[in-house]
């Protein structure tokens, strides 16, 4: 709490000031319960309706859902490996790509909100 | 307004040549919004049918061919013009101004031309203004990102251009119509759309310069190009089968690239490349509703990507960083802009309720009733992929994540216009779809908001949204960190001039070992004749009088002989 109040929390915009809960202790447990809690809700949706698809597959109970979480997990674990093979050091391509240079300053109106 | 109609695009070329003549300032930047609406109402209230023809070297060119599919791609052209400008209402720089205006018009120009030739200048035309917008930046880098970039555009024009030359010498017709790939003329048409489409391995000058154009030059230049190229595709090449792979494809590989890319410019700039491969797909299948969900997908896409080109160029103009590694917590202080960005977020990833859910799905729909399994499953896959990159990366590491301490001011009043106008159109056509399935080419049978679309969809999302959580509090999801990816670029970036430089290297070493070789020859017959005729030499022995003697009769001897034959 004490960082919070070095920040000057109520300086911020309204909605900053809202939004400041996200970052509470908890709150992320709370989101990523009610998270599972609305998958779960999703789920059981699935036996209330009349499914009909393209595909016999999509007739599954919770075929979206699972479809979702594997091939999304799947997803990021490849672009990890991925990763190690292509990565290379920012000024790889030298001084003819943007990558390693700074966003020349003048077009830039770098305003800060407080000066805290 | 205009009781015989002038083409689109003429407005925006005389408002480019008024443009440099008004005072710098206010009046410019209203120009630049007055002109795109005007555009948009001229559009709106044009019948359909072709005006504008003219003789140009004994072909006749049709201008301005308004027909339901070139008419949305004209009206969201105007309307991206118009965002793009409110964004950039700050920009005083008369170049990126006038760059602005050529490009929007050069691609409206192209989407009503009815012709080939005309759609070449214009083509063209697209390529040239819109290269000014990265060059804006000013610095070596985006020079030399500016200069690939070009080439390859031009060269997309090039190719177009042979290909229509071909195309006249076998039919005899310049008319763009529908096109059969088949021969030589309609494969290069069909390469250069597809360069300018970003198709696999013709993508990367996309993921290259976007990220190296100005803050609102990137905004610009997400609208135009691709899109046209979707339009020019759906346009000649509807239909045709190899296009539902190649979009296929096009929605896969850039999702892995996307996920460990650390500028959040090209993050988007491979999301974009995602995106246009559901269109492409759309193309591909080319039954009617197919032609609608590439049309609609294009026309939301096109806002929904340029809000959050927006959100992003405007974290990098209030900090000066578009890197991920660099940015988090900025809620704090600019919650409107993070607001914005996920709406942004919301409508690419399809959720119900925003703008992706009521087209894309028009797509799927269309892969699952044709029957492609395989191509439907991994467009399902793309879309949770849009979800890790578009929906949760962009947001989560610029706004939220771990703070990075940064403080930045809320973005300017007009970018917040912007982003909030655009913002509002996401959720209205995700909330009343009807009146955007009432521009699409064809009618629209369509009910995006089943059960069946709403449950499917949501439980996609909102289980790998869990599976993101689940990698996030295991430590598995992997870091953003200051670094770039190869991609396939490196061919032309790395690899070739590695290769000839080594090819120029071994050629000159060759060259120089062979100099040296006659060189040693050449010098020891100097040495030879320096020995024998040098003053140390034996000829000099003798009297040098003698010597001249002896050469003035030679040299008679010569010329008698000549005079003689002669």
């Amino acid at each position: 709490m004490g960082e919070h109040k070095r920040k000057k929390p109520e300086h911020l915009p309204a909605l900053g000031r809202l939004l400041l809960w996200v970052d509470r202790p908890g709150s992320a447990n709370k989101i990523f319960w009610a998270l599972a809690v609305v998958c779960a809700l999703l789920f059981v949706l699935d036996f209330t309706y009349d499914k009909h698809g393209h595909f016999h597959i999509e007739e599954l109970p919770g075929f979206y859902g699972v479809y979702g979480f594997v091939m999304f997990t799947a997803l990021i674990l490849a672009a990890k490996t991925l990763r190690i093979f292509i990565k290379r050091p920012e000024d790889y391509y030298g001084d003819r790509a943007v990558d390693s240079e700074e966003y020349p300053a003048d077009q830039l109106d770098k305003e800060r909100y407080h000066a805290d | 307004m205009l009781t015989d109609p002038w083409p689109t695009a003429f407005l925006f070329f005389a408002a480019a040549a008024v443009l440099p003549l008004l005072p710098k300032g206010l009046l410019r930047a209203l120009l630049l919004l007055v002109v795109p609406l005007a555009a948009a109402w001229q559009i709106w209230t044009l019948d359909l049918g072709t005006f504008a023809q003219v003789e140009f070297i004994g072909f006749q060119l049709d201008l301005m061919r308004v027909d339901k599919l070139s008419r949305v791609f004209g009206l969201i052209f105007c309307l991206a013009a118009f965002l793009g400008n409110l964004y950039a209402w700050h920009v005083r720089d008369p170049v990126q101004q006038v760059a602005a205006l050529l490009y929007a018009g050069s691609a409206i120009g192209a989407v009503f031309a009815g012709d080939l030739i005309t759609l070449f200048f214009y083509w063209e035309g697209t390529a040239i203004a819109s290269v000014f917008l990265i060059w804006a930046r000013g610095t070596k880098a985006a020079y030399h990102t500016g200069m690939r970039y070009l080439i390859i555009q031009i060269g997309s024009g090039v190719i177009l251009l042979a290909g229509v030359v071909l195309l006249y010498r076998e039919t005899g017709s310049i008319a763009f119509e529908r096109m059969t790939l088949g021969s030589v003329a309609t494969w290069l048409i069909f390469i250069s759309f597809g360069i300018k489409c970003a198709f696999p391995l013709l993508h990367n000058w996309l993921q290259d310069s976007y990220p190296a154009a100005t803050v609102t030059g990137t905004v610009i230049l997400s609208a135009f190009t691709t899109k046209l190229a979707v339009y020019a595709l759906a346009r000649g090449f509807a239909g045709t089968e190899i296009l539902i792979y190649i979009g296929t494809i096009m929605t896969l590989f850039p999702i892995f690239f996307a996920e460990i890319e650390n500028d959040l410019r090209r993050v988007l700039a491979y999301s974009l490349n995602n995106q246009l491969g559901f269109m492409v797909v759309g193309i591909g299948i080319g039954t009617e509703m197919a032609l609608n969900g590439t049309a609609s997908h294009a026309f939301a896409h096109i806002l929904y990507k340029a809000l959050l080109f927006m959100s992003v160029g405007a974290v990098l103009y209030r900090t000066g960083t578009s890197k991920a590694s660099e940015l988090g917590g900025l809620y704090r202080t600019m919650p409107l802009t993070a607001m914005f960005c996920l709406v942004g977020a919301a409508s690419i990833s399809a959720f119900p309720l925003f703008s992706g859910f009521v087209t894309k799905s028009l797509i799927l729909d269309e892969a699952g009733a044709g029957h492609h399994p395989y191509v439907w499953a991994a467009l399902v896959f793309a879309s949770a992929g849009v979800l890790s990159h578009s929906g949760i990366k962009i947001p989560y590491f610029t706004f939220f994540a771990h703070d990075s301490g940064k403080r930045p001011a809320e973005a300017p009043t007009h970018m917040l216009w912007a982003m909030g106008i655009t913002a509002f159109l996401c959720i209205a056509i995700g909330v009343y779809p009807d009146p955007l399935y009432a521009l699409l080419p064809y009618p629209v049978e369509f009910h995006p908001y089943t059960m069946g679309h709403v449950v499917g969809q949501l439980q996609l999302l909102c289980f790998a949204l869990l599976a993101f959580g689940v990698l996030m509090r295991t430590g598995i999801h992997p870091p953003e960190i200051r670094a770039i990816n190869l991609d396939t670029d490196w061919t032309y970036r790395r690899f070739m001039p590695a290769v000839v430089t080594r090819v120029a290297d071994a050629v000159s070493q060759f060259w120089s070992a062979k100099m040296r070789f006659w060189l040693r020859r050449v010098e020891a017959v100097v040495g030879r004749l320096f020995q024998v005729y040098g003053p140390e030499g034996r000829v000099a022995q003798s009297s040098p009088t003698g010597a001249m003697v002896l050469w003035i009769a030679v040299f008679l001897g010569v010329t008698l002989i000549v005079s003689f034959l002669s």
